[in-house]
């Protein structure tokens, strides 16, 4: 067979192949995840708790990140979270990425009275920036104790605000909540 | 009376002499033959080398001249190297020339043109080189397929060599002689089908490869169009396929990070990537299947255009396989087919 031939014969497979392959399926997706922000029913900016819901036993400790959905660029915040004192306990907080700079560690000081946590996280400004570029951002990661099988909801307090680097207000929308059942 | 007696003895002598020289010519005009390569005009350059060296053989069966070889005969592209064709050496000039640098006693030239779709006309020249001259012009019609023009080629090798062809070869009872392609005896070893008429055949053949059927019947424009234009539907179809590959592998990579992942951050990260894949895998699903309409549609216009522009054979005769007729008696067309 000659190399025209086998062209010939090679060129018709192609073309006969490449149409049969016209057809494919399009991409179908569901984005439901429970962890999804936009799944909150959130209206950015936002702040939330994430995990919204924990589910876990007396005197087990866990965690719940103070989240911020869509936040404008901010340099400080003071968060003011409650929740139910006879169910579970503070036993710290730690600072997340949404402050983070190159001047690491930021400041944070914690207020922590019955059901009520007050954190004010600082921005600690360096020679590139004073404040951060927003987004969505874990800001503070709260570590309890259940106490006792009464559980608590968690929610932000009406003190909640945020500021930018020259001290204005940065808008938050809405707040989530969150629940924690104890066995 | 002496004169006269003189005269006689001397026209006796020059007699003798002339006989004697002709005689040294003879001895000298050998019968080397050297057959130069034919000219194909619209035929294959392996197809022209095969019937050259059919005509060749032939001429040396004959045994009527040596005929060089066809290595040491080709060696005057050596001496003067030009194109293939053989046109320049068609006058006698050339063709001496040539002759005396092969050092051989007769040349001959040729072409092989084709005329129509199964016509060709073979034409040949006989120089001599020591009498410096044409000693004979050939020319013969073919019609038909390779096998007639090798039939033709070996009357020509009888005509050349002053022979008369023996009838056995024109009544093609005796191919297998002429065949000398191991091809064709195998051909020859299958069952034999019944002819496919011509418009089936370009409508088989375009259906397989679109255009092919119309450049096999000389409609190389349209043929090449409808190969070019399926070629690039081909290709782009390739190209979009390859895009929408790699969305889709994106997309499935995204979707299941997603699917499994629990931080917010890095669930809006996905969240605008999956949703780019997807539109994108769309997009190129639905270019394809423009394509493919459009790909098919050409398909189906090329196979009725090369059944359309195959030449018609007469080949609702009842010889073929089957045929299709008018009934007037029942006043329908009816189609009948024969094993």
């Amino acid at each position: 067979m000659s190399i025209f031939k086998q062209m010939k014969f090679a060129f018709g497979i192609l073309t006969i192949l490449s149409l049969l392959n016209l057809s494919c399926e399009d991409a179908v997706y569901d984005l439901d995840n429970p962890n999804d922000p936009e799944n909150m029913d959130l209206d950015p900016p936002a702040l939330f708790f994430h995990p919204s819901e924990i589910n876990t036993k007396v005197d087990s400790s866990f965690s719940v990140q103070l989240y911020g959905l869509k936040l404008n660029p901010a340099a400080a915040a003071h968060l003011d979270v409650r929740y139910d004192w006879r169910g579970v306990q503070v036993d710290s907080v730690v600072a997340d990425t949404f402050f983070q700079s190159l001047n690491d560690p930021f400041q944070i000081v914690i207020d922590d009275r019955q059901g009520t946590v007050d954190i004010f996280i600082y921005l600690l400004p360096d020679t590139l920036i004073d404040q951060n570029e927003g987004g969505t951002w874990s800001l503070a990661t709260v570590y309890f104790t259940a106490t006792s099988t009464r559980g608590s909801e968690l929610l932000f307090g009406e003190n909640t605000r945020m500021r930018d680097a020259n001290n204005d207000p940065v808008g938050v929308r809405s707040f989530g909540s969150g629940f924690i059942n104890v066995e | 009376m002496y004169l006269i007696r003189g005269i006689i003895i001397f026209h006796f002598v020059c007699i003798c002499f002339a006989a004697e020289t002709t005689k040294s010519i003879s001895v000298r005009t050998g019968n080397q033959l050297a057959v130069l390569e034919f000219e194909g005009w619209s035929i294959s350059e392996p197809l022209t080398q095969h019937l050259t060296e059919e005509f060749r053989e032939t001429v040396r069966d004959l045994k009527m001249y040596q005929v060089q070889d066809r290595g040491i005969t080709n060696q005057f592209n050596i001496f003067k190297p030009r194109k293939k064709d053989y046109w320049s050496c068609w006058s006698e000039e050339c063709a001496i020339d040539l002759g005396r640098r092969l050092n051989v006693n007769y040349v001959i030239a040729g072409n092989i043109q084709k005329k129509g779709d199964d016509e060709f006309l073979i034409k040949g020249r006989l120089f001599s080189v020591d009498m410096e001259t044409m000693l004979n012009e050939f020319a013969l019609n073919s019609s038909g397929i390779t096998d007639s023009l090798l039939l033709e080629m070996k009357k020509m090798a009888y005509n050349v060599s002053g022979l008369v062809a023996p009838d056995t070869l024109s009544v093609g009872t005796d191919l297998s002689q002429v065949a000398a392609s191991d091809d064709i005896k195998r051909k020859r070893q299958w069952i034999q089908l019944p002819p496919i008429p011509s418009k089936i055949k370009a409508l088989m053949m375009s259906t397989a490869l679109p255009g092919s059927g119309q450049i096999w019947a000389e409609r190389k424009y349209p043929g090449y169009g409808f190969m070019g234009a399926e070629a690039t539907l081909g290709l782009a179809a390739l190209i979009a396929y390859y895009q929408y590959d790699k969305a889709w592998g994106g997309f499935q990579e995204n979707y299941t990070k997603y699917q499994s992942e629990t931080d917010p951050h890095e669930i809006m990260e996905l969240r605008p990537q999956i949703i780019q894949y997807a539109a994108d895998t769309k997009t190129y699903n639905a270019f394809m299947k423009n394509i493919r309409s459009v790909g098919l549609s050409i398909w189906v216009v090329n196979m009725v255009h090369a059944y359309l522009v195959a030449p018609n054979d007469d080949f609702f005769d009842g010889e073929y396989f089957f045929d299709l007729e008018y009934k007037p008696d029942v006043n329908q067309v009816q189609l009948n087919v024969n094993f």
